[in-house]
């Protein structure tokens, strides 16, 4: 597998989860929206947090309204994290793998492409916003399906495999994050039903509602929902999941000893955070510290296999293999 | 019936499916049988159906404009270009003869140059090959075989007789066009391909795949074979990667690629570098190597020449065979056939007049306004000029061009590019077009069933390249004797 090879199919993995991610998040922040009694408030501007696009997102559009950060995050080609750029440069990245790719994916992720070029702009407005992600999600999910059932596992799907743990894991805390930042100020009762409402809009937007019914408790409660979001061994889209998948890819790639070691130090890490009774502030502080983790694994990935790892070798005229 | 062929508006031009009467000709009949059962409707709704496809296969070619590259779907015509086998089995023989005379050509011009010792070659033509590249001089390549892949252009003139307009030796395109367009043919009429004898063409990436791989350096093992590209922003991106997939190939860029002290040529990988043994290349000869040509390639790999003349590695097609795909080399091709194979060539020359010699000049340059003016190393149809249909000061220009460069020019005459009916709007209106059928030669010869037939979309264009508004038909070799 050419390195250039690998790099483009980690991205292609990071672009799809990111896209889905992101309609995922805007879908349960529309639906919970819907739900908030009159007098709550509801900051537009907390989503573009999530996506720790604060910097960008203040440069470059003026009002905090919700058609802005719609916008803002679904349509907007200036802003690389927004669902039609990632569509798009998971696109161009599987036109350079079309030979490493089922030939039936490049042309269900063209389609992707073409839907979501014809259908994004309807997402902007409340009415037809849901229905669109919704179809979003389930076109990348026909994407995932057929990579993950009509392709081998070999090092060409490790590769995307680890690209959409890292960014599925990293997205799975920002969700968690920003809701606890939501609560803050009114935060006086801890059970109040509207908290409760959110917690559920948080586990409805990683579709582990029904599933943390079924496992945990009924009851919706924020320091299980995020003990569950971040621990829970089982649910494909916790930390705790997507760490260990990382670390199962990673096993069966060759000169794999820097990405595993990176990997467990944020298994540790995790396993070793107490979430009963934690501030916000602090369950915060906590979703930085996986944050930066997961960035460490990242680069721990890219320089073992992509371009930096040959950087170094021709600097080091190393021996030749094979 | 709605598509009736005694209504078509047949021009001066010989057509491929309909004769001067209005009948389809024995090998369109059963084409124009079933195309007479579809109203407008229904050929509207297969036509959708076809665009529909092509956009979601995503088969495109690549414009590259401001700064951004574009991606066009590529103009298909559902109306296919039809021959009869007997005629192909001919034209199929003469392009094998041809491809092989011009092996025989560049090795002996790279090596011992008896044709130009014999007086059957000048040298002043030789000498003023700008494709000529003395870093090939002495080299001996496996089967000595320079050009494995040759795209040759053949158009049919007035009369019916199909002409070599002209041998592409470098990187020619368009094959894997022509296997997609077989691909939307069957989805759109598989009826068709039960009642008819249409002969296939998806060998053609088995065959690719088996003359690359007799040019691996080591024959015992699997051959780790390479295609090299230029990268996505080439307009050929599509095919390079579609033509990867087929082979199992790995599809490089330059960077993905490097020369070792031994002169070998490894790849860059997730688990080292690995040893490549044969690279087809789809870059110009000038960029392949900084070290051999320009030093401003930053397309291709240090050092590759140096392997190459090591024999380390095989390349396809090798450097230096563009020698012979030179419009003034073009013009001696019968000679070679004659010379190096003691045969006659089966195609024809489009007649050729050059520059070089002073009287074929002087009857050029007297009949400008009759003639299609070709510089000798162009591709693409840049620099030439089309005397009926240039004006006079640009015939003037031209003029003065020859006489500065004479070696550089020659004129062959106009020629009417046969037609074909193709769907424009909801009827048959009649196009020019040519065919580029792809040859190849390693350790045996193949050439491809029928070919690329590039059309002309507008009415009356002679213009058949898909950035001049170009398009493309599916062609069929049908049997017609059962």
């Amino acid at each position: 597998m050419l390195s250039r090879v690998a790099e483009n199919l980690y991205w292609l993995g990071r672009y799809l989860e990111r896209a889905e991610s992101s309609a995922r998040l805007i879908n349960a922040t529309t639906q919970v929206l819907l739900d908030l009694p009159r007098n709550a408030s509801f900051g537009w501007d907390v989503l573009i947090s999530v996506a720790g696009l604060d910097n960008l997102f203040r440069r470059s559009v003026s009002a905090a309204d919700e058609a802005a950060i719609m916008g803002f995050l679904i349509t907007d080609e200036k802003n690389p994290g927004s669902i039609v750029s990632s569509i798009r440069s998971a696109r161009e990245n599987s036109r350079t793998l079309r030979e490493v790719l089922p030939r039936l994916a490049w042309e269900r992720i063209n389609s992707l492409y073409l839907f979501v070029n014809r259908s994004s702009s309807t997402a902007v407005g409340r009415a037809q916003r849901i229905q669109v992600l919704e179809e979003l999600i389930e076109r990348r999910q026909a994407v995932a399906g057929l990579l993950a059932d009509c392709m081998s596992h070999d090092v060409a799907h490790h590769f995307m495999v680890l690209g959409q743990h890292v960014e599925r894991a990293d997205m799975t805390t920002r969700i968690v994050d920003i809701n606890a930042a939501v609560l803050v100020p009114r935060q006086q009762v801890p059970e109040d039903p509207s908290i409760a409402l959110l917690w559920i809009g948080v586990l409805k937007c990683l579709s582990a509602y029904q599933m943390y019914r079924r496992h945990v408790s009924v009851q919706v409660r924020s320091a299980s929902v995020v003990d569950y979001l971040l621990k829970d061994p089982h649910f494909p889209r916790t930390v705790r999941y997507c760490l260990d998948e990382l670390e199962s890819c990673l096993s069966e790639l060759p000169h794999h000893a820097g990405p595993i070691k990176a990997t467990r130090v944020a298994q540790r890490r995790l396993a070793g955070m107490k979430l009963d009774n934690v501030s916000p502030a602090v369950r915060h502080e906590y979703m930085d510290a996986i944050q930066a983790d997961l960035a460490r694994i990242h680069e721990e990935i890219s320089s073992e296999y992509f371009c930096g790892f040959w950087t170094n070798l021709e600097q080091n005229q190393a021996q030749v293999a094979g | 019936m709605h598509l009736d062929p005694s209504t078509y508006p047949r021009g001066a031009a010989f057509d491929e499916l309909i004769d001067a009467s209005g009948a389809p000709r024995p090998a369109a009949r059963e084409l124009f049988n079933h195309l007479s059962k579809l109203d407008k409707v229904a050929l509207r709704e297969r036509r959708a159906t076809v665009d529909a496809a092509i956009m979601t296969m995503g088969i495109t070619f690549t414009i590259y404009s401001e700064g951004e590259n574009i991606d066009r779907a590529w103009p298909f015509d559902i109306i296919p270009r039809i021959m009869a086998r007997d005629e192909w089995r001919r034209i199929e023989a003469g392009l094998k003869q041809r491809l092989s005379a011009l092996n025989c050509f560049i090795n002996d011009i790279y090596n011992e140059q008896r044709i130009v010792k014999d007086g059957v070659f000048p040298q002043e033509v030789l000498a003023g090959s700008r494709n000529f590249r003395v870093q090939c001089v002495g080299h001996a390549p496996q089967f000595g075989v320079w050009a494995h892949v040759c795209g040759t252009d053949l158009v049919r003139d007035r009369d019916g007789t199909v002409y070599v307009l002209e041998d592409n030796l470098r990187v020619p395109s368009g094959v894997s066009y022509m296997l997609e367009n077989r691909m939307l043919m069957k989805r759109l009429f598989p009826e068709m391909f039960q009642a008819c004898d249409i002969l296939p063409v998806d060998d053609y990436t088995t065959r690719l795949y088996e003359t690359l791989a007799a040019l691996s350096p080591r024959p015992s093992e699997r051959p780790v074979i390479a295609v090299l590209t230029p990268g996505i922003y080439n307009s050929a991106y599509f095919e390079h990667s579609y033509l990867a997939q087929q082979m199992g190939a790995i599809l490089v860029e330059g960077s993905d690629l490097v020369v070792g002290d031994n002169d070998v040529v490894y790849m860059k990988t997730i688990d080292g570098l690995r040893r490549v043994d044969v690279i087809y290349r789809r870059i110009d000869d000038e960029f392949i190597d900084p070290e051999a040509f320009r030093k401003d390639s930053v397309l291709g790999v240090p050092g590759l020449m140096r392997a190459w003349r090591r024999g380390t590695i095989g390349i396809a097609n090798a450097p230096g065979a563009g020698v012979a795909d030179d419009k003034v080399v073009y013009a001696y091709v019968p000679q070679f056939i004659k010379y190096y194979l003691a045969e006659e060539a089966i195609l024809p020359n489009v007649p050729s007049y050059l520059c070089m010699h002073d009287d074929e000049r002087d009857y050029v340059l007297a009949n400008l306004d009759k003639l299609v003016v070709k510089p000798a190393n162009e591709s693409g149809g840049y620099g030439m000029m089309i005397g009926p249909r240039a004006t006079a000061s640009e015939r003037e220009e031209c003029a003065s061009r020859i006489k500065a460069d004479p070696r550089n020019y020659m004129a062959q005459p106009t020629l009417l590019l046969s037609t074909a009916p193709t769907l424009i709007g909801d009827d048959l209106a009649p196009r020019h077009l040519d065919l580029r059928p792809f040859v190849l030669q390693s350790d045996s010869l193949y050439a491809t069933t029928g070919g690329l037939t590039r059309v002309a979309m507008r009415e009356n264009s002679l213009v058949v390249n898909s950035s001049q508004g170009g398009g493309s038909k599916d062609t069929w070799i049908v049997d017609v004797r059962n």
